[in-house]
């Protein structure tokens, strides 16, 4: 459903993302953890592109969300002009024939050498592939649920028209049908009251809910949850967790970090476990907990556990 | 302070409104000051939020470079060289045309200073709403310009309006250097009242001139603050 191709991020001088690939399927409930600053909500915040990438492309059912790499299609790199230099010089250093391809293109990858203007073929190319893959970040979005850790409910607006503004105004369903959809979701979630509030009146734990509540109206085929009970009161956790997990033995799709390492085991069917930009090893829960092989899972989890 | 001193002020008060020619001359001073004011305040704002549309564009749209620049040009100078000087230039050099009215040349220089101000007001008010906000917006499919309608800058106006109100009336008080091109406001009216050949004594005419200017501060100040009531109501109602 998703797939992340060879990211790197990088905040000014601070490489964040180290070349990660990803693949997350149709149904899976991905964990992700790590100690703090391990990139983790920026992975996250890669997939619906709140964070732009350096290289790298992130698809969604089969579409291109980023610009084209150029380094990820051997084809393209095949028509740029750098190419043919290099094709040259390795012929002239009596490569053999059959290597040279191989070899240069390997090359131009390593050390970087695609300029922006690369010739027309080269151009063309890359343009090919981007119109016939690319979904405009917007469309994509809709498909893609996000949960803040800080809920992030619009302020200026209550309950229902948090959750009726995006549907109503991208004309995904009219506004009679959207109140309809929020006032069962409000029902589901146990706030059926709070319509009318504003967020500033809400608990941490109603907020957040809500916060769901609103992804959900837009019928999302998979959810992105950063943190979600991180920036909560202890005694608010349980009854955010128990609508994620509902969520989840509904089959929705989902990434979530967490540091609730007991949720993560019971609801995640792969976890993955980031230090330092790079995924350093992922299985399935059992597996992640029971028996780590890397050093720094080890010392993660007793430091966690 | 001595009786018969007060009496005298009070005497010379009393003079400044019951006699008409005093009384011309003040209200015309007056009705100087407000046409400078509301016509610069006016320039002031729509610059300015053009501007500060300007400045809150994303960098990376390459059309913006060129006017992100000349923006930036304009709030710096604007804002790092006096306002008398700006005044000085836009009389005696840019509109120093025979014949093209003062109060138009005043309403300029004020309108394009207060711009600048007016723009980094706005832009540090909505750069002040919380990044989390838009990005929930984004988040949902909501292009930036829905976004930034509907989401950011209604809370962003609420940071906006005590600005916008300080810097309208800094607008107003500053106004009162437009003699120095020869203008006569409200300022000048009470010198000119005071002098010599008129009442021989200041201090009535620019008590006067003050009272005047106190007022106006004040039902501004008394606009704006319903103003802003009026937003948080329709922000925080439980
Ligand atoms: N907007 C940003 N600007 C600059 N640096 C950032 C930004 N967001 C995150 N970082 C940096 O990126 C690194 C990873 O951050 P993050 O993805 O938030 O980690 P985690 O979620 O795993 O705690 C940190 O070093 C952090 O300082
Ligand atoms: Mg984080």
């Amino acid at each position: 459903m998703i797939t992340v191709n060879n990211v790197y991020k990088s905040f000014g001088k601070n490489e964040v993302l180290k070349g990660i690939s990803l693949n997350v399927e149709k149904g899976e409930k991905l964990a992700l953890i790590g100690p703090s600053g391990s990139g983790k909500s920026t992975l996250l915040r890669c997939l619906n592109l709140l964070e732009e990438i350096k290289y790298g492309e992130v698809w969604l059912d089969g579409k291109l969300l980023t610009p084209v790499d150029p380094y990820l299609h051997f084809d393209v790199i095949e028509k740029s002009n750098t190419f043919k230099k290099v094709c040259a010089e390795l012929a002239q250093a009596g490569t053999p024939e059959s290597e040279i391809r191989e070899k240069a293109i390997l090359k131009i990858k390593k050390e970087d050498l695609l300029k922006p203007f690369e010739g027309r073929e080269y151009r063309a190319a890359v343009k090919k592939i981007f119109k016939e893959n690319y979904l405009n970040i917007n469309l994509a979005r809709r498909c893609m649920g996000m949960v803040f850790q800080q809920f992030n409910l619009f302020n200026n607006m209550n309950v229902l028209n948090n959750m009726i503004y995006a549907p109503v105004k991208l004309k995904i369903m009219t506004k009679a049908q959207a109140e309809e959809k929020a006032a069962a979701l409000l029902k589901r979630i146990g706030l059926p009251d709070k319509a009318d509030a504003f967020p500033s009146s809400l608990s941490g734990g109603q907020k957040q809910r809500i916060a769901i509540a609103r992804s959900l109206m837009m019928n999302p085929e998979v959810m992105l949850f950063d943190e979600p009970t991180s920036a909560l009161d202890p005694e608010m956790v349980g009854e955010v967790l128990a609508l994620i997990k509902e969520l989840a033995d509904e089959g929705m799709t989902m990434v979530i970090v967490t540091h609730e390492m007991g949720f993560a085991r019971e609801v995640a069917t792969r976890v993955l476990f980031m230090d330092g930009g790079n995924i350093l090893e992922e299985g399935a829960p059992e597996k992640i907990f029971t028996q780590p092989q890397n050093e720094r899972l080890k010392d993660f989890l007793s430091k966690v556990l | 302070m001595n009786a018969a001193l007060l009496a005298g002020f009070f005497k010379n008060f009393a003079k400044v409104f019951t006699e008409t020619a005093y009384l011309k001359m003040l209200f015309k001073g007056l009705e100087t000051t407000l046409i400078i004011s509301i016509g610069a305040a006016a320039i002031g704002l729509l610059l300015g939020s053009l501007v500060a549309i300007v400045k809150i564009t994303p960098k990376k749209n390459k059309f913006m470079l060129i006017p992100n620049f000349i923006c930036d040009v304009y709030t710096t100078v604007i804002r790092g060289t006096p306002m008398a000087l700006q005044l000085f230039l836009m009389a005696f050099v840019i509109f120093a045309i025979r014949g093209f009215p003062n109060e138009l040349t005043a309403i300029f220089a004020f309108g394009i200073n207060s711009g600048a101000y007016v723009a980094e007001n706005i832009r540090a008010g909505i750069l002040s709403v919380d990044r989390g906000q838009s990005e929930a917006g984004r988040a949902l499919g909501l292009n930036g310009r829905q976004t930034m309608l509907k989401i950011v800058v209604p809370q962003g106006m609420k940071n906006v309006i005590p600005a916008l109100g300080n810097e309208i009336i800094a607008l107003i008080k500053e106004t009162s250097i437009v003699s120095m091109i020869g203008m006569v406001d409200l300022t000048a009216a009470a010198k000119i009242i005071g002098s010599g050949q008129n009442l021989a004594t200041y201090l009535a005419p620019t008590a006067v001139a003050a009272l005047f200017y106190l007022i106006i501060v004040y039902l501004l100040t008394f606009a704006i603050k319903l103003i802003e009531r009026k937003l948080r109501k329709s922000d925080n109602r439980k």
